[in-house]
């Protein structure tokens, strides 16, 4: 009897594993579930500015779901062609912040295990410092009459400043820095973790060192290679400060659609229904990420 | 011993050559790896025969690991020379030589399976998808893993991994076998089985082959011959018998199996026989045969605990025979080591054979009994 009543009682375990679901609850299911309510109702002038799901009409409960605004997504092809920008801004510059973060990576994870925290501390350290003044840095850096310009200019390889504000080029260079220390970490923690040995026996049974890297490596670094990409791709897909200020008139990002359906049309259930296509858009690399993390944690791959 | 079973050509058609064993097949001469001034491998020269097993066998640090990355070819010798078959390799890198390692603790791909892993070097090398299989296919049955082909490593016991380690190092038919502490990550009881199979399968294909350890019993039951290591260098090579039964010096006497020293000095030295004076002995020890030596050289005789005769009663013979008391015994099923202390002080180690059954037919604490050995049971060591 006091044994049952054990098993429903709180032990240990629940002051453990409370904490997390207690987080994810407030800080995600509760807006998720608000903005979902949101996006099924419809605009009205006063305060909030959408109406009530719900409605008492006598002695009825009329709950009506207004599926306007998801169709008014599919009928203005702006929306289709900003998710369509984003996901493809975001699958380039997870793409480049590979292509520059894995050697970093590679490096940092090969040096002597004295300097690793340094390097490692070096590649958080720039976020130390305000976002926002790290992308007016950058502004200052690539405008005009920038610090680049001026240099290019100075050393005489142009003789016209390059135009790479408020391009597509400048919106890349930001996203990459911004998140390439989101690359970085998880595939650093990876490559950390090679036996060299593997390297020797491949070198040992033929192997050039380009062939065991292609070989071995790389296949064994893959859930480096997926976590670093999900960290970066997802919140991409939703960035806002970079293109907004960085990019053009032409860079189409759902964020920005999403910001000014809020802030500048007041249509509080359109920007709702913008976000949760958008969250029902990254659910598919989101538990592709999730696969592959469990499986890392079960040590199948590593 | 393992290594004196007869060799049978191999059923998959690599029969052992008639032609005449070359001595120096592979030869090492003048070998030095240096770290930042430290002599890890000190002027090493050595030459293995074809086909034979060949032991580096010291304690960790003796730099028996770094000679044999010099072969692999992941250490690049500071100076000195190393062919194989004729051929000087010192200047190829790992991937191009003839030579196939198998790591400590296997290094086996975790993300290939088992044929995978056996194939890999077939693939590297461009062998056609039908030839990789085929290949594969014997070196699986070598090793009796036909059924685990399909399993990746981590789905294998230490046993199964270093099988699949074994066959992915023969599969390209290496001309040199190299083991790195082949047998480090199996437990004692698997550990004797798999190096009877090791040798069996080694010796089934002829190929030649080194191996480094720290365990002098893994070498002594593998190998064809064993090179002692100490500080760099080579302190001996001969077949393991030779080894124990012949050390060059104290230290590879010490190094092997347990040995009791009695410093001495020769006292007698004439053509058929020496005596040798030592304090802790009460009459000198006569040496049946003659030795290298001038009288008065100061000198260690080297007595084998397994060839001293201990009892009860006095023995009949004349010489080599002391009286002391029994001091410790350490029971070990098959013998017993007993620590007995002489009156000059000396403690001898005996075994003695556990032949019969009865604690009351062995001896006990602080018993009085005498020892004796034969006229060559010892050697006389100057170094």
């Amino acid at each position: 009897m006091m044994a049952r009543l054990r098993r429903w009682l709180p032990d240990g375990r629940w002051a453990v594993i409370a904490p997390p679901y207690f987080w994810m609850l407030l800080f995600f299911a509760v807006p998720f579930l608000i903005a979902l309510k949101i996006s099924f109702s419809s605009i009205q002038i006063a305060m909030p500015p959408y109406t009530p799901l719900s409605e008492w009409s006598g002695d009825a409960l009329a709950i009506k779901l207004n599926l306007k605004n998801y169709l008014f997504l599919l009928e203005d092809s702006l929306y289709i062609k900003a998710y369509l920008s984003s996901l493809k801004i975001a699958v380039i510059a997870t793409f480049l912040c590979l292509l520059v973060g894995y050697p970093i990576a590679y490096a940092i994870a090969r040096l002597p295990t004295a300097s690793r925290n340094t390097a490692l501390m070096l590649v958080v350290l720039p976020s130390w410092t305000s976002f926002l003044i790290r992308i007016y840095a950058w502004i200052g850096i690539l405008k005009n009459n920038g610090l680049l310009n001026n240099f290019l200019i100075w050393t005489g390889l142009i003789d016209e400043p390059l135009k790479i504000l408020h391009t597509p080029v400048a919106v890349y260079i930001g996203i990459v820095y911004a998140y390439l220390p989101f690359m970085i970490l998880p595939l650093y923690t990876n490559l950390v973790k090679h036996d060299h040995r593997l390297l020797e026996a491949a070198y040992d049974l033929g192997c050039r060192p380009w062939q065991a890297f292609l070989r071995i490596t790389l296949p064994l670094s893959k859930a480096g290679i997926i976590a670093g990409s999900m960290l970066v791709m997802i919140p991409v897909v939703g960035e806002f400060v970079i293109p907004e200020l960085m990019g053009g008139a032409d860079t189409l990002m759902i964020g920005n659609v999403l910001w000014k359906e809020f802030f500048n049309n007041r249509d509080w259930p359109v920007a709702s229904a913008v976000a949760i296509v958008m969250l029902a858009l990254l659910i598919v690399p989101i538990l592709i990420f999730h696969h592959y993390q469990s499986k890392e944690l079960e040590g199948r791959l590593a | 011993m393992a290594a004196t079973a007869s060799s049978v050509a191999a059923s998959n058609g690599v029969a052992k050559s008639d032609a005449p064993i070359r001595e120096d097949y592979v030869r090492i001469d003048d070998l030095t790896k240096e770290y930042d001034g430290f002599r890890a491998v000190d002027d090493v020269s050595l030459n293995i025969r074809k086909g034979e097993i060949f032991a580096l066998l010291g304690a960790s640090g003796c730099g028996k690991s770094t000679l044999l990355r010099c072969l692999a070819g992941f250490e690049k010798p500071t100076y000195g020379k190393i062919e194989l078959d004729g051929v000087s390799i010192v200047e190829q890198a790992a991937y191009d030589r003839p030579i196939n390692m198998m790591f400590q603790s296997y290094a086996l791909f975790p993300h290939m399976t088992v044929e995978q892993n056996i194939g890999f070097g077939l693939k590297m090398a461009g062998h056609s998808g039908d030839r990789i299989r085929a290949r594969v296919e014997e070196m699986l049955t070598l090793v009796q893993m036909n059924r685990f082909a399909k399993r990746k490593p981590h789905q294998l016991s230490g046993g199964q991994q270093q099988r699949v380690a074994l066959a992915r190092s023969l599969a390209l038919s290496p001309k040199l076998l190299l083991l790195d502490e082949p047998m480090g990550a199996l437990d004692k009881k698997l550990r004797s089985q798999m190096q009877l199979e090791l040798v069996g399968i080694i010796e089934r294909l002829g190929v030649t082959c080194v191996m480094v350890t720290h365990d002098q019993e893994e070498a002594m039951t593998m190998a064809t011959r064993i090179a002692i290591m100490d500080a760099g260098k080579i302190r001996q090579i001969g077949t393991p018998d030779e080894i124990y039964e012949q050390p060059a010096s104290k230290f590879v006497a010490q190094f092997i199996g347990s040995v009791n020293l009695i410093e001495g000095s020769i006292e007698d030295d004439e053509k058929d026989h020496v005596t040798i004076r030592s304090e802790v002995l009460e009459q000198p020890i006569f040496v049946g045969h003659g030795v290298t030596g001038f009288e008065g050289q100061a000198v260690a005789y080297a007595l084998r605990p397994e060839k001293i005769k201990i009892e009860k009663d006095e023995p009949t013979q004349e010489r080599n025979k002391a009286r002391g008391t029994i001091e410790d015994i350490a029971y070990f099923g098959t013998h017993s080591v007993y620590h007995v202390r002489l009156a000059t002080g000396k403690k001898l180690l005996v075994h003695f054979m556990n032949a019969k059954r009865w604690a009351s037919e062995r001896f006990t604490w602080n018993d009085t009994v005498w020892l004796s050995w034969g006229e060559n049971a010892g050697v006389v060591l100057t170094s």
